[in-house]
């Protein structure tokens, strides 16, 4: 039994266009939302032209794997990179070893950068779409991207209207607030972004233990998310999240840094769900991975910028610096409403450069109106607060009262604080 | 903090969770360290208060927000509800498996007050939207702590209470954990008024914390091993105990060779472990080389002393409980072992007021008297001993069953040699 694409009739639409656009091939993406029972196709987006692809038939599979780590990006919690597909004047088995090529290399790439863990229940099935460009018509495979060996298995491709009109959707604005030491050594950009990852890895295991409630319930892990059955009905539901702090091995208590990181601040997220009757833990699921991926991201942004950014390169003098980490901007997807895709908008960017890199990445002609940025403000630099900080040279008079919270030991060495800290709580009588 | 009463079966609520404690110390001095430390240490306190913070009842549904109004969800619980329903919430095992197990928990469940495990939790979301993260790095060669404080806090409620009352009574017990001893002094005096204890035992102070039934001691050393033997009944008597824990102590232990030698010491350390658990002090027991350093410290003994195998007596346990516990002690002198039957008065006196464990010297042996079972009408007098001179292994078993433990009558002692004991005197501090 092959599996089962129910694809919004846009898309048809849209491929249409392409088959008349341009000669040669074109590849893209097919974004949706995957179950085990059947997946959902809501939107798809042509691979960037480049120069070489405009002028000759070839598929640069580079760039269409980079693209679809881009526009992994830019998917909310729900959307994924389903597969791939491919507009040609060939016959589908003669394209059918780069498809196999093209959705191996984007599955591989994009589950590389991600810092969850898979879980049993995920769909495992990528597509790979053929479509004749001469007669319109469509081949639809898939390969299961877990096997290395898998061969393609044919699958259905059905258009239907209004895939996503009743779907779910739920959000919570997600706190983050950690503090990493950098190596005495090294505190180079290339090393934060390698203790930063480290961190993330461990806060994103925090997160997906976490206990999950929506609307303020806990759900029982096979209830069924009190999603929508009508059509045309939307259903927005707010979810909280509740994080145990993280048991420390107390050989690590004490250690000399170059300096730390500390990352501040709240995030969006959010995940939408299908209408067929999804389970509460695929909401808590798909929430849990786009709060971890939403962060990582921007961290991954923010420090490709510092790399790159010839600021760093020069020797600052500067002890602390603080970077805003970009906020996260909405875009309906009009033809997929309630759907929508997302872009990152660092504060020194214009709200155009946000649609440009909609139209370049996803193909959507939006205008700033169109725009959903209330769903987080702006990182404010604090730069003058730092500064107003007390350091260690404003601190003049002692303090008139001594708050011993860790015994005698605290007047001496570093090594006797560690000690002294683990010693506070004496649960070994 | 746990009053265990047998004639009431309250219910305990014990909340558990760690809390992340990190900081950056870019300095080394003291005063600007303990300005870190301190500040690390208040945003722990203010995160605890905060309405971030959350309880969840284990193996329920059950959360509580408890700086929040004390909110509670699932929405049929209210502040206003009895805590005890709580239990209501919880699933256990039985609930699965009916009939099988329910006999044998209805047994249990008259021993020992029940307890409701929470979990100590922070809410990481919040009403948005809120400003975008903002990444700080600080470029200087510091010192970075970080470790977990394992909060561990319990109360004890009434089938009267509410919710809201159980829940804002846990956050102060909580919040308090974040302070140190010496500022609670003043809390623990409440304490004592609120609970009519004597004013002078320490009831509240941190060592003195209640031993869950189902936790093992970690040092390996057994405590209160008198505790399952049966108490003599004589005619008109009454039995007269140490009060309080104290650990095992005896030859052989810890890699020490001192059999034949090393009874006095082992004894001293039976009594300084008493003083340790009942919070007096928090220094560890010592080991005999540390009583050696003690007595040539105090000028009591020579250099080479330390590390001898030379056997000491009352006074000297008397001087190194003085040394290094800052613990004055009674001298008492028998000229023949025989008196000591006329000696149930004071004995019991002792226990009754100080109920500190007893060390007896004697002839070439050194005891520890544990308690007496003494009638004021005829004059019959037994004596708990706890034996030193024991070589084995820590089973409780082989040493009450060989009373190495155990109550002994007026012949156990040598009828003509003179005996000194050293009666510990329990400071009266709170």
């Amino acid at each position: 039994m092959g599996r089962s694409y129910i694809v919004e009739d846009a898309v048809e639409g849209y491929l249409s266009e392409l088959c008349e656009q341009r000669a040669g091939s074109v590849t893209g993406l097919l974004l949706g939302q995957s179950s085990p029972q059947r997946d959902f196709v809501v939107t798809a987006t042509r691979t960037p032209p480049t120069e070489e692809t405009l002028a000759g038939n070839s598929v640069d599979k580079e760039w269409v794997t980079e693209h679809a780590r881009q526009v992994s990006r830019m998917l909310p919690g729900g959307l994924s990179v389903l597969g791939v597909f491919i507009i040609t004047d060939t016959e589908a088995k003669d394209t059918l070893t780069t498809l196999r090529q093209l959705v191996f290399a984007v599955e591989n790439l994009i589950s590389s950068e991600t810092l969850w863990s898979p879980a049993e229940d995920d769909v495992t099935d990528c597509v790979a779409l053929h479509v004749n460009r001469k007669t319109r018509k469509t081949f639809c495979r898939t390969f299961d991207v877990k096997d290395p060996k898998s061969t393609a298995k044919p699958a259905d491709w059905k258009y239907q209207s209004g895939v996503c009109s009743s779907w779910g959707m739920v959000s919570c604005c997600l706190l983050v607030d950690m503090l990493v030491p950098l190596p005495d050594k090294r505190t180079d950009p290339e090393y934060m972004d390698k203790c930063l990852k480290e961190e993330l890895r461990g806060w994103a295991q925090q997160v997906e233990s976490g206990v999950c409630l929506i609307d303020g319930k806990k759900l029982a892990e096979d209830a069924e998310f009190p999603g929508g059955q009508k059509r045309n009905v939307r259903q927005t539901y707010t979810a909280q999240i509740l994080i145990t702090p993280r048991e420390q091995r107390l050989a690590e208590v004490e250690r000399r840094c170059g300096g730390s990181v500390s990352l501040t601040g709240a995030v969006h997220s959010r995940a939408y769900l299908h209408s067929n009757k999804p389970k509460a833990r695929l909401a808590e699921k798909l929430l849990k991975r786009d709060a971890v991926s939403t962060v990582a991201t921007r961290v991954q942004m923010l420090l490709e910028e510092l790399l790159t950014s010839e600021e760093e390169n020069k020797s600052s003098g500067k002890h602390k610096r603080e970077h805003c980490l970009p906020h996260r901007v909405f875009c309906p997807l009009k033809a997929s409403r309630p759907l929508c895709v997302c872009d990152y908008q660092f504060s020194d960017e214009s709200v155009c450069e946000v649609t440009e890199r909609l139209k370049e990445m996803l193909d959507i002609d939006a205008d700033e109106g169109d725009l959903d940025t209330r769903q987080e403000s702006p990182a404010e630099n604090t730069e003058r607060e730092i500064a107003a900080e007390p350091t260690m040279e404003t601190v003049v008079a002692p303090e008139p009262k001594r708050n011993t919270f860790i015994g005698v030991a605290m007047a001496t060495a570093v090594a006797l604080l560690a000690s002294a800290a683990s010693m506070l709580y004496l649960y070994d009588v | 903090m746990v009053v265990t009463d047998s004639s009431d079966s309250g219910t305990i609520l014990r909340v558990r969770g760690p809390l992340e404690f990190r900081c950056q110390l870019d300095s080394t001095d003291a005063l600007l360290m303990h300005k870190v430390i301190s500040r690390t240490f208040a945003t722990l306190h203010s995160q605890v208060k905060s309405e971030s913070c959350v309880l969840t009842v284990c193996e329920s549904p059950v959360i509580i927000w408890p700086n929040k109004g004390v909110y509670v969800t699932p929405e049929e619980i209210t502040p206003n509800t009895l805590c005890e329903d709580i239990h209501q919430w919880i699933q256990t095992d039985e609930q699965e498996s009916a009939g099988k197990r329910s006999s044998k928990k209805k047994s249990k469940k008259s021993s020992a007050a029940s307890v409701i495990n929470l979990s100590l939790m922070m809410e990481a979301t919040k009403t948005g939207p809120l400003s975008a993260p903002i990444l700080r790095r600080t470029l200087q060669k510091s010192h970075f702590l970080s470790t977990t404080l394992p909060m561990d806090c319990v109360v004890r409620i009434t089938c009267s209470d509410t919710i809201k009352d159980a829940f804002e009574c846990l956050m102060e017990a909580l919040t308090h954990q974040l302070l140190p001893d010496s500022q609670l002094e003043t809390h623990r005096k409440e304490l004592h008024q609120q609970f009519e204890l004597q004013g002078d035992w320490p009831y509240f102070r941190r060592a003195n914390a209640f031993h869950f039934p189902n936790e093992l001691y970690k040092d390996g050393y057994l405590r209160n091993p008198h505790m399952v033997l049966t108490h003599p009944t004589l005619d008109n008597g009454k039995v007269y105990l140490v009060q309080g824990i104290y650990s095992y102590h005896h030859y052989m232990q810890d890699h020490v060779d001192d059999n034949g030698w090393g009874c006095a010491y082992r004894s001293l350390q039976t009594i300084c472990s008493w003083f340790q658990q009942q919070g007096y002090v928090e220094r560890a027991v010592p080991t005999h080389r540390e009583i050696q350093k003690a007595l040539v410290d105090v000028g009591d003994k020579q250099g080479s002393f330390v590390g001898s195998r030379q056997w000491i007596g009352s006074i000297e346990v008397q001087a190194v409980l003085n040394q290094l516990l800052e613990v004055t002690s009674k001298i008492m002198f028998v000229s023949q072992g025989s008196e000591l039957a006329s000696k149930g008065r004071e004995l019991a006196n002792h226990f009754l007021t100080e109920g500190t464990p007893i060390m007896i010297g004697g002839g070439v042996l050194a005891h520890t008297i544990l308690g007496v079972a003494w009638s004021e009408t005829t004059g019959q007098i037994r004596y708990l001993i706890l034996d030193p001179h024991y070589t084995g292994a820590e089973n409780l078993q082989v040493i009450t069953d060989k009373g190495w433990c155990g109550w002994k009558g007026p012949d156990f002692w040598d009828q003509t040699a003179y005996y000194n004991l050293c009666l510990p005197q329990r400071p009266k501090v709170i």
